[in-house]
C-alpha cells in the first residue's frame, strides 16, 4: 500500500456568530471605527457565539480513493473542501498532502460568464497555476469530452446548466488533478453525462491514482462510486467505514428522524380537519388487525386510515402515498364511497402486498376528498401520517455486499428461462 | 496523459497559521500567469459593451487636462517656475497623478470585484491588486503619448526641445514605479476594507479628488507664498514622484530640500510595507467575513 495522499489531522475549523444586537452598524463611534480595522471589540467577544464547523477531524486517504463525505446540512462537509482547496484557512489542526488539488466547489466557481470556453479553460489553468502552452495540449481533449465542439466561442453566459458542468467538470479532470473536490456538483448533470463523470473519476483513480472527494446527499451516487465513505456530524467524525455500512447507517438515522419529525406534526394540527370531515389516525396493521411498526418484508400489511365525515350527502375517497428516498414510490386511490353519513366515522385500509416493498424506510403521506355536488370538493392531507421500516429477510442479507443494493422496490418478479436450441449443431 | 514536468506539485501542508509575507511573495511568481490574466480582464471590462472602446479611453483622460490646460493655463495665465510651457508643466504633473489616482481606484475595487472568485478558489490573492493597475498603466501610456505630442507642438512653435533626449529622462520610469509603490501600498488597505465596508471608495474618490490640489500638479511649489501650506504639502509623500517625473522630463529643477524628499520616499515605503503586512494578516478573515 502506497503513502497517504492527505493525511488530515485533528482540522477544527470555528466560526463567530454574532447575536442579534451586537456592535455591526450600531455601538459608539470608536467601535465602529475598531471593528473597521478589524480590531477585536470586548462587546463582540461577548456578543458572539462560537460554532465549531469542523472538531478534530482526523483521516487519512490514499492515491485512488473514491471518498464519499455524507452528512446533514451544516455538518461541516462544505467546510472541510474549502480548507482542502485553501479558500478558507483552518482555526487548528493540519493538513498534509502532495500533488495538484483541484476543486469543483459550485457549479462555475472560477468562470467568468462574459468570457468564452476558450478564455475561461485559460483561466482555470492559470488558476490551478498551469502555464498557457501546457493547457494548449489540453485543449482539445478538454472540449471534446465536454462536447462543446460548437460552442468554443460562446461566452458562456449562454450555456445550459449541463453545459456548464460538462466544461466545469472537463476542465477539472484535465488540470492534472492528484485531489479532486467535488462537492454536490454532479447534480445537475444529465443521467448520460454523470455516469461519463463517474466512469472516467474511476478510471483516473484506477489509472492514476487520483484521490476523490465527493460530497452528495445522492446516497446513491455516493454508494454506486464510492468505495469508502465518512459521515460528518456536527463538525465531527461520527463515521468512517465500507461505503454501503455507512450509507446504510446513515440513511437509517435519517429515517428515524424524518419519523420523529411525523410524529411532531401530528400535534401541530395541519390540515386533516375541516368542515366536511377530518383524518382521525393513520397505522400500519398487519392481517388480524395488531397495529405494527416494522413490518417484514414477506407479510401482507395494511394502511389504515380513520376519517371521520361531518357533512351527509357527500362522497369520500381516500389515497395513499408511499415514499421513500425521497421518490414517489406508488400513489393508490380508492374508488369513491357514496353517500356517507354526517358524523360517521369510517376505516379504509389498503393492502400492499408481500415481497413488493424493500427493506428501507417509507412515509406514508394520506389523503381524503369529499365532494359534495357537482364542484364542491374539499381535501383533507396528512403529510408524513406515518413512517416505517421494512425488514428484509435473512437469507437475503446474507448474499454478498455487490447484491445488497436495491430500488425504492423490491418486487418478486417472474422469470422464466429455457435452453435454447442450439441450431448450428443440427 | 503525461505529466508536464514544470506543473508538477510537490508535497504541501495546510495551517491555521498564515505564511510570510515573504512565502506569499514567492507564491504570487509561481502564479504569474494569472496577473497578466487578471489584468487584461480589468481592462476588457473597462469598455466592454462600448463600440468605441478605445476612443472613449482616451477622451476620458485628455479632455479633463486639456480643459484644465485653458482655464489655470490660457485663461488664468498659471506659469511654471522656469518658462517651461504651462500646458507641458501641468501634463507632466498630471501624468503622474493620474497614474496614481487610477491605480489607486482600480485596486480599492479589485478585491470586491472578485468576491465570487475568492470565495470558491484559491490562488494568491495579493494578485488581484497588483494586476488591477493594468487600466492605470494604460491612461500612462496615452498620457506619455499626448506629452510627446505636445513636445512636438512647441519644438514646432519655438524650435527648443523642452524635453530632451537625455540620460536624466530615465528618472521618469523610477518616477512612475515610486507612484506605483505608494498606489499599491494604500490600495492593500483600501481593497480589504472595500471588500467588507462599500463606504471606502466614495470616501476615497473625494479624498483623492482634495489631494490633487495637495500636490504640485496644477502650480510649481514656489508659488506657495504661505510657509505652512508650504510644510503641508511637502508632507504629501506623491510630492517626490511629480517632482522626479518633471525633473526627468522638461527639466525643472527639484523644488523640495533633499530632506522632505527622502522623508517622502520612506513614508512611501512604509506605507507599502505595512500594507502588504496588513493585507496578509486580513485576506483569510476577509473570506470568512464575506
Amino acid at each position: 500500500m502506497s503513502d497517504p495522499r492527505l493525511v488530515i489531522e485533528n482540522l477544527s475549523k470555528r466560526y463567530w456568530i454574532r447575536r442579534a444586537g451586537s456592535t455591526e452598524g450600531g455601538g459608539t463611534r470608536l467601535d465602529r471605527l475598531k471593528s473597521f480595522f478589524s480590531i477585536p471589540l470586548a462587546s463582540d467577544l461577548l456578543h458572539a457565539k462560537e460554532l465549531w464547523a469542523l472538531k478534530d477531524v482526523s483521516l487519512s486517504v490514499e492515491p485512488g480513493r473514491v471518498l464519499g463525505v455524507v452528512g446533514s446540512n451544516g455538518a461541516g462537509k462544505t467546510t472541510l473542501l474549502k480548507i482542502l482547496a485553501r479558500v478558507i484557512a483552518p482555526t487548528g489542526g493540519r493538513v498534509r498532502g502532495s500533488g495538484r488539488v483541484v476543486s469543483l466547489l459550485e457549479l462555475g466557481a472560477g468562470f467568468d460568464d462574459e468570457s468564452s470556453a476558450r478564455e475561461n479553460i485559460y483561466m482555470n489553468a492559470a488558476l490551478n497555476g498551469i502555464p498557457r502552452d501546457v493547457v494548449m495540449r489540453r485543449f482539445d481533449q478538454i472540449i471534446e469530452f465536454a462536447e462543446l465542439q460548437e460552442f468554443v466561442d460562446t461566452p458562456v453566459q449562454f450555456y445550459s446548466s449541463g453545459m456548464y458542468l460538462r466544461l466545469a467538470f472537463s476542465v477539472a479532470i484535465n488540470m492534472e488533478p492528484s485531489v479532486l473536490l467535488a462537492d454536490e456538483i454532479l447534480a445537475v448533470g444529465d443521467a448520460v453525462f454523470q455516469e461519463r463523470c463517474l466512469r472516467k473519476v474511476h478510471e483516473l483513480a484506477r489509472e492514476q491514482g487520483l484521490t476523490v472527494l465527493f460530497v452528495s446527499h445522492d446516497m446513491e451516487a455516493v454508494s454506486r462510486i464510492c468505495d469508502r465513505v465518512i459521515w460528518l456530524k456536527d463538525g465531527q467524525l461520527h463515521r468512517d467505514g465500507q461505503a454501503d455500512e455507512v450509507v446504510t447507517e446513515y440513511q437509517n438515522a435519517a429515517w428515524q428522524l424524518l419519523a420523529a419529525s411525523a410524529n411532531g406534526s401530528e400535534l401541530r394540527g395541519s390540515s386533516h380537519a375541516g368542515k366536511y370531515g377530518e383524518i382521525l389516525d393513520v397505522k400500519l396493521v398487519s392481517a388480524d388487525g395488531r397495529e405494527i411498526g416494522s413490518p417484514p418484508r414477506n407479510e401482507d400489511v395494511y394502511v389504515r386510515t380513520r376519517f371521520r365525515t361531518h357533512r351527509s350527502k357527500t362522497r369520500a375517497r381516500c389515497t395513499v402515498e408511499l415514499n421513500s428516498k425521497g421518490v414517489l414510490v406508488l400513489r393508490s386511490t380508492q374508488p369513491f364511497l357514496y353517500d356517507v353519513g354526517a358524523d360517521q366515522a369510517y376505516e379504509a385500509h389498503v393492502k400492499i402486498p408481500a415481497n413488493l416493498l424493500a427493506d428501507t424506510g417509507y412515509t406514508v403521506n394520506v389523503g381524503v376528498t369529499l365532494v359534495k355536488g357537482e364542484d364542491e370538493e374539499h381535501a383533507l392531507v396528512k403529510d408524513k401520517a406515518l413512517s416505517f421500516m421494512v425488514y428484509g429477510d435473512a437469507e437475503v442479507n446474507a448474499l454478498g455486499s455487490s447484491l445488497q443494493r436495491k430500488g425504492v422496490v423490491d418486487p418478486q418478479l417472474d422469470w422464466t428461462i429455457v435452453v435454447e436450441p442450439n441450431v448450428l449443431r443440427a | 496523459m503525461s505529466y508536464a514536468p514544470e506543473s508538477v506539485v510537490g508535497a504541501w501542508t495546510i495551517e491555521p497559521r498564515q505564511s510570510t509575507v515573504f512565502a506569499k511573495l514567492a507564491e504570487v511568481w509561481r502564479y504569474r500567469h494569472l496577473l497578466g490574466y487578471f489584468a487584461t480582464r480589468t481592462l476588457q471590462q473597462l469598455y466592454k459593451r462600448s463600440s468605441f472602446g478605445w476612443l472613449w479611453m482616451m477622451v476620458r483622460v485628455t479632455a479633463p487636462i486639456g480643459l484644465q490646460g485653458l482655464i489655470f493655463g490660457a485663461a488664468l495665465g498659471m506659469e511654471s517656475s522656469d518658462g517651461t510651457p504651462y500646458a507641458l508643466f501641468m501634463l507632466c504633473g498630471q501624468t503622474t497623478w493620474i497614474l496614481f489616482d487610477r491605480s489607486l481606484l482600480f485596486i480599492t475595487r479589485s478585491m470586491e470585484r472578485n468576491k465570487k472568485l475568492i470565495a470558491k478558489v484559491y490562488f494568491p490573492r495579493l494578485i488581484l491588486p497588483i494586476a488591477a493597475v493594468s487600466p492605470a498603466l494604460m491612461f500612462l501610456t496615452i498620457l506619455s503619448i499626448a506629452l510627446a505630442g505636445v513636445d512636438v507642438y512647441f519644438w514646432h512653435r519655438r524650435g527648443i526641445w523642452f524635453i530632451p533626449l537625455e540620460w536624466r529622462l530615465l528618472l521618469a520610469p523610477v518616477a512612475i514605479v515610486i507612484s506605483l509603490a505608494f498606489a499599491i501600498g494604500i490600495g492593500f488597505w483600501t481593497s480589504v476594507l472595500q471588500a467588507r465596508h462599500r463606504d471606502i471608495r466614495f470616501g476615497l474618490r473625494y479624498t483623492i479628488g482634495f489631494a490633487m490640489y495637495a500636490t504640485t500638479v496644477l502650480y510649481p511649489i514656489s508659488q506657495i507664498n504661505s510657509p505652512i501650506v508650504r510644510r503641508f504639502v511637502e508632507l504629501n509623500p506623491m510630492e517626490c514622484s511629480i517632482e522626479l517625473f518633471r525633473y526627468a522630463t522638461v527639466g525643472t529643477k527639484l523644488e523640495i530640500s533633499d530632506a522632505v524628499f527622502t522623508y517622502q520616499l520612506v513614508a512611501i515605503v512604509l506605507v507599502a510595507l505595512s500594507g502588504i503586512w496588513f493585507f496578509n494578516r486580513e485576506e483569510s478573515a476577509s473570506v470568512d467575513k464575506m
